[in-house]
């Protein structure tokens, strides 16, 4: 079983709303999946209709790097 | 649009298109790790070229270090050697060789004696004996030092003096005195004043492990026999033996006889093993061109003094090959010659599980054969490359990643911004004018000016075809799309009554040569007969003529391009690399989208030519030059009048061929097509259109997202930035998108995206 990492890092707590169920989102589990592999993470997740929001800096940073060494293999 | 399908990533091999026997012939063609000639020409492979390199820094130290290497009695070597490096030297053929043993004479004066330790190293068990005087025993003894083997040397002399005036009358006394010093510090035990008689030896057949004796020693104990000069010995009497005379038939022979001893202390057997021995012919090719007749620093009667040392050892030119490397920015990035990094390659083709790490060099080189050019061997980087690219497709292990964006735009210029359709009032046409997809994405007015001049000024019809040739699938590896697409295009032609293609880029001329065949000429070539049309004119200061990737090796398109630009009136500034020798711009092999950091350096290294503006043949080249901030003119704008002005985005690209195609269609074949309207309002800030361009993000997909979010609502809210963000998965990647709504009005103010697949996890 792969480790459980967390991306959750919005600060402060609850500054990003679902604009649809008008709650904050909240740490919740998602998967990331890449050509035929899939990592369990943690994300900022929408506590009622389970919108997963995967912020610009995670974006750009580790899920492309992801994306680089799994492409590479 | 149609999708391409991404790869997985655990399939097994499938077929290997390139043999380890091509990859390897491939390679023996890169000269760059071959030894300089002088190195060559040492039988004792004195590395020359880092020992002058030392010199002429004033480290003798390191100096003679390298020269130990190749000889433990540096000063005897020096002064007595023949110096076959000396004729070898490059620099005779402008002028003087380089002094090679003068120097080194002065590296053996005025360098630090090696204390690589005999103390420190652990001896080896078998013990050899020498018997005899003179050069060859005692370059054997130190031979053997070097290599660890307790060495006891049986002399007649009577002490280490005597032993070492032997044979070294050509010594002045301060080489004799600091050569007894080194002898002296050498772990080698003596013992004078012997007898070396038949029972002597025979004596010390029981106490050693291998013996070996002088050329006069031998041959005095077996008169009848003979040594063999490749190994150095005796066979039926288990001797090691010199033979020939001189100070390198002594100091090489004491080299292979060490590598004798050596294999029979081992037990093995003395002929095999024994790697590259003696002097060899190098292939370097070393560019002559910048070095001068120049004379040697004459010697003073002690020889050199550090400094003339160091200047005649200055005046090297260390010879090496780095032609492609010089006008190479890719090679240049990735700082590997190209034998290096094709044998690099050509593993990476090879991982069946494992880290494919040279997937990005392989994707960053722009195929375009400068480096075959210009390598004295014709080494082509872009074969290699290719035909990796198209190994790893061809295996399912090549990324999607890199060339999609290309791709998926090859595919949009041959569905929805295609268009066919023959001359207005005919149904087929003696020519069809191709110009491009970069043309009608950057130039469209151009585009459309020599359309209807073509049309109007040639007899037969001229068709014309908006489209891609089929390069941008070539150049990522994609042979099946490929196929796919000569068949389309195939079927395309033939319905205009398989006319003349008139290509207006050099390499969609080279791709659909290939690809399609029959007759294909280039717009130059047409308007070279018809003339120029009115109103064409040159620039009015000199400019820089570069020259298209696709037209290397084709020295009629090179011609024709340089008369109508003579015709146009324009002043053409010369470079060192154009013709034949030219740069790529950053744009083929679809660097520019695997690689851009290493596209922008390629760029940059092409305008470093000169500061003129350049004038281009390929639409590529002119946008590449354009983005980097320089000057540049296609040459039809010139002919037509037309200013495609600031290069476009990558969405006004796609706009650009949809509204030509949607114009002419109008105008030409009045056939009315509907342009897709939004019904609302959307803006871009210019950071947005910014980051949307280099992240290869289409206002298409931003619509795609803001429609999706209009439809759901689906959407987070940044409170502290007010910003509203929303996603959309298309394809094989997921959109973000960040706005503001204002009463139906949305304002992007960046968008990025992911090809990871992120979803909710229940449990």
């Amino acid at each position: 079983m792969a480790i459980e990492r967390t991306y959750y890092t919005i600060d402060p707590e609850g500054k990003i709303q679902c604009m649809k169920c008008h709650v904050p989102l909240i740490k919740g589990k998602a998967k990331f999946m890449y050509l035929d592999n899939g990592f369990p993470v943690e994300l900022p997740v929408c506590p009622v209709c389970g919108f997963v929001y995967v912020p610009e800096e995670l974006a750009l940073g580790k899920v492309a790097s992801v994306e680089r060494a799994l492409e590479d293999k | 649009m149609p999708e391409i399908q991404e790869r997985g990533s655990t399939h097994v091999y499938k077929v290997n298109r390139i043999s380890k026997e091509e990859m390897e012939s491939m390679v023996a063609r890169c000269v760059y790790e071959e030894p300089p000639s002088c190195n060559a020409a040492c039988p004792l492979k004195l590395d020359t070229r880092a020992f002058l390199k030392a010199a002429a820094g004033g480290d003798f130290k390191k100096a003679l270090q390298l020269y130990e290497k190749a000889t433990p009695f540096p000063l005897i070597l020096s002064m007595g050697c023949e110096a076959p490096c000396e004729a070898k030297c490059r620099l005779c053929e402008r002028g003087d060789g380089i002094a090679v043993r003068a120097v080194e004479a002065a590296a053996a004066r005025y360098g630090q004696a090696s204390r690589l330790g005999s103390v420190f190293r652990t001896k080896k068990k078998k013990t050899v004996a020498v018997l005899g005087s003179g050069l060859f025993p005692l370059f054997l003894a130190g031979e053997l030092e070097k290599k660890a083997y307790p060495t006891t040397v049986f002399c007649e002399q009577g002490d280490l003096e005597a032993f070492l005036r032997c044979e070294t009358a050509f010594l002045d006394e301060e080489a004799f005195s600091l050569e007894l010093k080194r002898l002296k510090g050498k772990d080698i035990q003596f013992v004078f004043g012997c007898t070396l008689d038949e029972d002597f030896f025979a004596r010390q057949r029981e106490t050693f492990d291998v013996l070996c004796a002088s050329e006069t020693v031998a041959k005095k104990l077996f008169p009848a026999a003979e040594a063999d000069p490749a190994l150095m010995i005796l066979e039926a009497e288990k001797l090691v033996t010199g033979c020939g005379s001189g100070v390198m038939a002594a100091a090489f022979g004491a080299k292979k006889a060490a590598l004798t001893v050596d294999r029979l202390a081992q037990n093995l057997d003395p002929r095999n093993m024994r790697g590259s021995e003696g002097a060899t012919e190098s292939r370097l090719y070393t560019d002559l061109s910048e070095a001068s007749a120049l004379r040697r620093v004459p010697p003073g009667q002690n020889g050199y003094t550090p400094e003339q040392a160091a200047e005649e050892a200055g005046r090297c030119i260390q010879c090496h090959c780095e032609e492609c490397m010089k006008s190479c920015a890719y090679l240049q990035h990735y700082k590997k010659y190209p034998g290096l990094l094709s044998k690099e390659i050509y593993n990476n083709t090879q991982i069946i599980m494992g880290d494919h790490q040279l997937n990005k060099p392989m994707n960053a080189c722009t195929l375009c054969g400068q480096c075959t050019v210009v390598c004295p061997n014709g080494f082509d980087m872009a074969h290699v490359c290719a035909v990796a690219r198209r190994n790893m497709v061809s295996t399912d292990k090549m990324p999607l990643a890199p060339h999609e964006f290309a791709l998926m735009d090859m595919l949009f210029s041959n569905a929805d911004a295609f268009l066919s359709r023959p001359q207005p009032g005919r149904e087929t046409c003696r020519y069809v004018f191709f110009p491009g997809c970069q043309a009608s994405a950057i130039a469209p007015e151009t585009v459309k000016a020599a359309y209807l001049d073509l049309c109007g000024r040639l007899d037969g019809g001229v068709a014309l075809m908006l489209g891609c040739c089929g390069a941008i699938c070539d150049w990522a590896g994609r042979f099946e799309m490929q196929e796919s697409t000569r068949e389309f295009l195939l079927t395309e032609l033939s319905k205009l009554g398989d006319p003349v293609i008139i290509a207006g880029c050099p390499s969609c001329r080279k791709e659909l040569a290939e690809s399609i065949g029959g007759e294909i000429v280039g717009i130059w070539d047409i308007l070279e007969q018809i003339g120029l049309p009115e109103g064409a004119k040159g620039m009015d200061r000199p400019a820089a003529l570069h020259d298209s990737c696709g037209a290397r090796g084709d020295a009629h398109t090179q011609e024709t391009i340089r008369n109508l630009a003579s015709r146009l009136g324009v002043k053409l500034v010369e470079t060192e690399y154009s013709g034949d020798r030219s740069p790529c711009c950053g744009y083929g092999g679809l660097t520019a989208y695997a690689n851009p950091e290493v596209a922008g350096e390629i760029t940059r290294k092409a305008l470093e030519r000169t500061d003129a503006p350049y004038i281009t043949y390929c639409m590529a080249c002119r946008d590449r030059f354009a983005r980097e901030g320089r000057e540049s003119r296609h040459i039809l704008e010139l002919i037509y009048g037309t200013d495609a002005g600031a290069p476009p985005d990558i969405s006004e690209k796609r706009c650009n061929r949809l509204n030509l195609k949607r114009e002419l269609l109008w105008e030409l074949w009045q056939e009315e097509t509907a342009e897709m309207k939004l019904d609302y309002e959307l803006t871009y800030t210019d950071e947005a259109r910014r980051l949307m361009d280099s992240r290869m993000i289409l206002t298409d997909d931003v619509i795609a997202v803001l429609n999706d979010y209009r439809e759901n609502g689906e959407a987070v809210l940044d409170s502290e930035t007010g910003m509203l963000i929303a996603r959309r998965r298309l394809g094989n990647a997921t959109f973000w998108v960040k706005f503001t709504e204002d009463e139906g009005r949305y304002t992007v103010h960046g968008a990025y995206s992911h090809r990871m697949n992120v979803v909710r996890r229940e449990g």
